[in-house]
């Protein structure tokens, strides 16, 4: 039998995340979760701490006591993210502050404090969530673009920061999954976005999975600062 | 300087030194030129010290600084300024 891998991701209370925690339980690893909701997933491997990614006290002491409690974190999955959808001259300062602070800083603190302890073991792997709609261009999605642009810049930035020290750091760039992120887009906007890809469908739970599994796979030590799309669509 | 403020820099220091690699002389330098760490194994030797503060002393503190990496004020140029920086930071 394999040893348990253990996995920090952020956002389980739904969607993607949700996913990916059911699936890493399932191969019979150990998971912690968080979102700002209680946890919706119960499971003897599963844990839960209800917190909100940009917190920074509150970030460190979850990593902590994860560690405390499992010894080591092997994998980051920072999933945990929002959307908006308007007209960039229509978009409020409040809005653009909040999507950084979950889709940026969250990752950002996520990333420091858990390679912090990966670098103490000379090895690790984190995963972070990118978009299509940064490479699209996507018009209506100007502030969640960029917040997921930063996350890039910072994805492929940290790899080389923690390449010598045996942690690679990529991202994964989803299509559009039917999830709560995406369902008040309206259906003419959605078919357009779906147009744009080379396979034209909605992704799915299993086609994320599949990328992060491939980000977390042993032979994948020497893959490092990529983001890779669904869909056929390229950055 | 108070009693208690007293112990805490002296655990303080004695964490540095213990953590630090190659640590000799009264003020032994940790980060710049001339000085024993290289920017991977400054993060190392920060991340360790944080984990040995908060088994030691209960405290989850953050050693991150704005100035870290500068040559000259940095918090980590030194085990007498780290010692002040962290002492600084359990007082907040
Ligand atoms: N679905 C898509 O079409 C799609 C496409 C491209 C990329 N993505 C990316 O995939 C990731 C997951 O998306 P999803 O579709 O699964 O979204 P979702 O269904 O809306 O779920 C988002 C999860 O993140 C948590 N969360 C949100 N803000 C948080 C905060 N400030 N602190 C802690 N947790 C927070 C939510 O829980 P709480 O609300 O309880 O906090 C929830 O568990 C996101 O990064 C998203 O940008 C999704």
């Amino acid at each position: 039998m394999k040893t348990p891998r253990v996995i920090f991701i952020t956002g389980t209370s739904r969607g993607l995340g949700l996913g990916l925690a059911e699936h890493f339980l399932a191969q019979g690893d150990i998971v912690a979760g968080c979102s700002r909701a209680p946890a919706t997933l119960t499971h003897e491997r599963y844990s839960h701490c209800s917190l909100d990614v940009s917190d920074e006290p509150a970030v460190v002491a979850a990593v902590r006591a994860a560690v405390r409690q499992h010894g080591h974190i092997d994998a980051l999955i920072n999933n945990a993210g929002i959307a908006t959808m308007n007209h960039a001259l229509l978009s409020t300062a409040a809005a653009a502050q909040q999507i950084f602070a979950t889709n940026f800083h969250g990752t950002f603190l996520f990333c420091r404090e858990v390679a912090k302890t990966m670098v103490r073991r000379k090895s690790g792997r984190i995963v972070n969530f990118a978009t299509v709609a940064t490479p699209l261009r996507l018009e209506g999605e100007s502030l969640y673009a960029a917040s997921k642009a930063a996350v890039e810049s910072f994805t492929q930035v940290l790899a080389r920061e923690l390449g010598p020290a045996g942690v690679t750091v990529n991202a994964v760039g989803p299509t559009p999954v039917p999830t709560d992120l995406v369902k008040n887009v309206p259906r003419a906007k959605m078919d357009a976005l779906l147009a744009r890809q080379a396979i034209q469908r909605f992704g799915t739970i299993s086609d994320v999975i599949n990328v992060v599994e491939f980000f977390l796979a042993p032979q994948s030590e020497f893959i490092t600062g990529q983001v890779i799309y669904l869909g056929g669509v390229s950055g | 300087m108070t009693t208690p403020t007293k112990g805490k820099t002296e655990t303080v220091r004695r964490l540095i030194l213990a953590t630090l690699p190659e640590a000799t002389g009264d003020n032994p330098p940790i980060f710049g030129a001339g000085a024993p760490l290289d920017s991977l194994g400054l993060v190392n030797f920060l991340a360790d010290l944080e984990y040995r503060l908060t088994e030691e002393l209960g405290r989850e503190i953050v050693l991150a600084s704005d100035r870290a990496m500068s040559q000259g004020r940095s918090p980590f140029r030194d085990v007498a300024s780290l010692t002040d920086y962290i002492v600084e930071l359990l007082a907040e």
